[in-house]
């Protein structure tokens, strides 16, 4: 769907030549996010630098009932930020401003485009820490954090970006700017912000954001723990949380991402291990301390192979560096992935363990897993080789048996990632026609013209159209009285 | 639709129901008599009820342990009370997973017995939690000392079923404890006073109990000190597990000496490091400067029994710290009378929502809130939001009429 003329002019006009991208090789650049299975170039992309000129632009698009598709650094993994339908795609890097920092009152409110990292980065001297830690956070925008709800290793302590976002000012669909939320608590109402983060900007496009900043605690200690098999290393993360220890993050890497990761920065875990579990604590210095004994007492009696503390900042930050690099070492071992980033219930970790041998066998191909062991939250990358026909194909039923376990189980779709354009179909797995129904409803309110990000969150399904009514109770029959 | 008369309607009532179980009038609510009380036993029959309240346009008012019932505008419309008390089950508990199934109907005591003997807790400590319904909790959004480290019942719902208001049951969110698979519909319904559907079960996240808890409390000799201490004290590596604000009224009311602004402080973690936060914390206090006590471990049971107890005006207050001076200046509202109230509340309203806070009459005379907006102003945009959502999912007003925020 090309542009009209006039919708091109409105642009150009609102934000001049440079902010408006209409050359194929320009918009070449966008035309997927990190996922790249999906892929689909805007007709346009527009740079802002004011919510003053996201509104404006939205109402061009509204007018001309073309799609508007939000972006942040790119960074996603579920076809989010990609413009299937055409449209305009809205890039939030030039408004990467920090518009206030409010210490006294443990805030600050930004712009949407700002680098996740560079917050703490902008507060860290003095004390303060931005929480949300998703692992692309040198990367990765704020915006897109709160679009797609973003995790992270520390969200096993802290919780994930909706725990940490106070407010929110968003251009939504109907072309109103709507500012909800604030520095305050307790405010009357329905709680929107809570309602918006997540909307992968099918509610509308996020112009500032008030979030939540925490004092750095006092200590801070990690250690590594080795097992022989990813099914000891489950159970022991079972039994860290048993023992009443909420660990700040509890990763897991298995014998394959060891390999990857030892070859591509040297040799920071022990060779040999089926498993090992990065664990952090942190919190005041006498609670770190005797909680790290505890949950170095308790790998032991799992069968760890080897327990280590890291003994200064130096040694903690080799041993978060081979888990940081994961998914770029992991290069070495497979020219292609898929990453999944289903949900069990943290107490089905062995089982899901099992059941992931036994799918990787069925299929043959290498499952390397680095992941978020203390939720639940699964990350395995299903290897492939794109140049081998059917491959792929197999990867993808491999992806989904497995995303069907973990439902099974209890679980969930989505730990981290989000739906966009790559879970849609998952939906119905975790959700009633009521449920998806409840969904669409909310979504049109925000966006009645289904111009907001299209295509993506809600499946193409009957519940998530105009019209569909789901079962409704049983009511008595007959006489009443 | 088959419009049938009000007799018929009660035996449709009590054809779901079961007689036993259907009460013409009931207790009322904030004044207002109801027409019948329904006590469903399960979410289908609760489900039914709201259908058909839904068919015959009734105005249905959901009630727990009906602790909360006077928040908000006076119900102009009360036919259908629905009652959860008998809805009080612990569907799953997974202490392994730290989560817990409840019905909506199941006080937060009921579960606190249940979860003791595996030493977890739900951190939610509104006041009187313990007789509190959760189903009430989650629909008031109310909170207590735990919020300091715990936050409050929107990071602890995971899932939520609800009866949307034409009976259809509903799930939002998911069973585990982390999860960004579609919208976040839990949020939505915290905090919503049941107007947007009938909460009937709660997914929750559940935390460790802690091993040891110390508290103290620190008096000082105004508002501004106290204020300079919370600033310290946020300020600083230690992990607060409370920290709640008194004034000298509750400070009475706990049996406690009276100075013009107290704090109490509890750390709460194991002993050694409680012991080696004392120091840091009575450090800060006297700099700021206060007089700092050790408290006893039953201090937290009679601040409860303090605050639950007030039968006077109760507000909720949001602000900044760095405004707590100011605020608790103005917040000394001392007869509940609508004339002396209301250009006080006003001018707090005015100072809070510099800092874009809000004032919420929680509890007071039907009277008083007949002539005072309880919620408070929200601003126009949003409101227009929370009205278009209203009108999506509950068109006809079935749901809590009139009470809500813009009498939603």
């Amino acid at each position: 769907m090309a542009l009209s003329a006039s919708v091109v002019a409105g642009l150009q006009h609102l934000l001049g030549p440079a902010g408006v991208v209409l050359t194929r090789e320009g918009r070449l650049t966008y035309e997927s996010d990190m996922l790249t299975l999906y892929k689909g170039m805007p007709d346009a992309v527009v740079l802002p630098t004011s919510t003053e000129e996201v509104q404006a632009v939205v109402r061009i698009c509204r007018e001309a009932r073309v799609p508007v598709v939000p972006r942040g650094s790119g960074t996603g993994l579920i076809g989010g930020a990609t413009a299937p339908q055409g449209g305009v795609m809205v890039s939030m890097t030039r408004m990467t401003r920090i518009l206030e920092l409010d210490l006294a009152n443990r805030c600050a409110t930004v712009q949407p485009g700002l680098i996740n990292l560079w917050l703490t980065n902008a507060v860290r001297d003095r004390g303060w820490f931005f929480a949300p830690d998703p692992s692309s956070q040198m990367v990765s925008s704020i915006g897109g954090n709160v679009a797609t709800n973003a995790g992270g290793p520390h969200c096993l302590k802290y919780g994930i970006t909706t725990n940490h976002v106070l407010g929110l000012e968003m251009v939504i669909g109907t072309g109103e700017v709507v500012s909800v939320g604030g520095k305050a608590a307790d405010r009357p109402g329905y709680d929107l912000t809570g309602t918006m983060v997540g909307n992968e900007g099918t509610f509308g496009l996020v112009t500032a954001i008030t979030v939540r900043l925490l004092h750095l605690p006092e200590a801070v200690k990690t250690a590594l723990a080795s097992f022989a098999s990813l099914v000891e290393a489950s159970e022991a993360v079972s039994a860290i949380i048993a023992a009443g220890i909420i660990p700040a993050a509890l990763e897991m890497l298995d014998d394959a991402m060891i390999g990857a990761v030892n070859a591509a920065v040297g040799k920071v875990y022990p060779d040999g291990a089926g498993a090992v579990l990065l664990i952090e604590l942190d919190g005041p210095r006498a609670e770190v301390e005797a909680q790290a004994e505890r949950v170095a007492a308790i790998c032991r009696e799992r069968q760890a192979l080897m327990v280590t503390v890291a003994r200064d900042e130096t040694e903690r930050a080799l041993l978060w560096k081979g888990r940081k690099e994961a998914a770029g070492a992991v290069g070495r071992i497979t020219a292609a992935y898929l990453l999944q980033d289903a949900v069990v219930p943290r107490s089905k970790l062995p089982q899901i363990m099992r059941e992931m041998v036994a799918i990787s066998k069925r299929h043959r191909l290498l499952f390397a897993n680095v992941f978020h062991a203390g939720d639940g939250n699964l990350h395995p990358l299903i290897c492939y080789d794109d140049r081998k026909p059917g491959e792929l194909e197999r990867a993808q039923q491999a992806n989904e048996e497995l995303l069907h376990a973990c439902i099974a189980l209890g679980g969930s779709v989505s730990g981290e990632h989000g739906i966009g354009m790559d879970k849609a179909k998952n939906l119905p797995l975790q959700y009633a026609e009521a449920d998806l129904n409840f969904m669409f409803r909310l979504r049109r309110v925000f966006d009645p013209d289904g111009l907001m990000n299209p295509a993506k969150l809600l499946p193409s399904h009957p519940a998530c159209g105009e019209g569909f009514r789901p079962a409704r109770p049983t009511l008595p029959a007959g006489t009443w009285v | 639709m088959v419009v049938v008369t009000t007799p018929a309607l009660g035996g449709a009532l009590r054809a779901i129901v079961g007689a036993e179980h259907l009460h013409e009038a009931g207790a009322p609510v904030d004044g207002a008599a109801p027409r019948w009380t329904a006590a469903p036993a399960t979410i289908e029959q609760a489900a039914a009820l709201v259908a058909l309240a839904h068919d015959e346009r009734l105005a249905v008012v959901p009630r727990g342990s009906g602790a909360a019932l006077e928040l908000g505008h006076p119900p102009t419309r009360v036919d259908l009370v629905l009652d959860t008390r008998r809805l009080d089950a612990v569907l799953e508990y997974n202490p392994d997973d730290l989560t817990v199934s409840v019905q909506a109907g199941c006080t937060a005591g009921a579960l606190a017995a249940r979860l003791a003997g595996r030493r977890q807790i739900l951190p939610l400590d509104p006041p009187g939690w313990a007789a509190r319904s959760l189903g009430g909790i989650a629909a008031t959004q109310a909170s207590g000392p735990l919020r300091q480290r715990y936050g409050t019942m929107r990071d602890l719902l995971l899932g939520v079923r609800f009866a949307q208001a034409d009976g259809v049951l509903t799930w939002g969110g998911a069973k585990v404890v982390k999860s960004v698979s579609g919208y976040d519909v839990p949020k939505l319904m915290v905090g919503a006073l049941g107007t947007l559907g009938v909460l009937l079960e709660l997914t929750l996240r559940l935390h460790p109990a802690p091993d040891h808890e110390a508290t103290w409390l620190a008096s000082f000799r105004t508002p501004a000190h106290a204020q300079d201490c919370v600033a310290a004290l946020l300020d600083s590596t230690v992990q607060t597990n409370r920290l709640e604000v008194l004034d000298g009224r509750v400070l009475a009311a706990c049996s406690l000496p009276v100075s013009a602004a107290a704090l109490a402080i509890s750390i709460a973690t194991v002993e050694p490091a409680v012991r080696a936060q004392e120091g840091l914390v009575k450090a800060i206090v006297q700099r700021a400067p206060g007089a700092v006590q050790t408290m006893g471990a039953s201090f937290w049971k009679t601040y409860d029994r303090a605050l639950a107890g007030f039968d006077g005006v109760t507000l909720r207050i949001g602000t900044v710290p760095a405004r707590l001076a100011e605020t608790l200046g103005r917040a000394l509202v001392t007869h509940a009378d609508v004339s002396v109230l209301l250009p006080p509340l006003e001018r707090l309203r005015a100072t809070v929502g510099e800092v874009g806070g809000g004032v919420t009459v929680e509890r007071a005379p039907r009277a008083l809130r007949e002539r005072l907006d309880p919620w408070g102003p929200v601003p126009a945009a949003a409101l227009a939001v929370m009205r278009a959502i209203k009108t999506e999912f509950d068109p006809r007003g079935v749901l809590n009429p009139g009470r809500f925020v813009g009498r939603l």
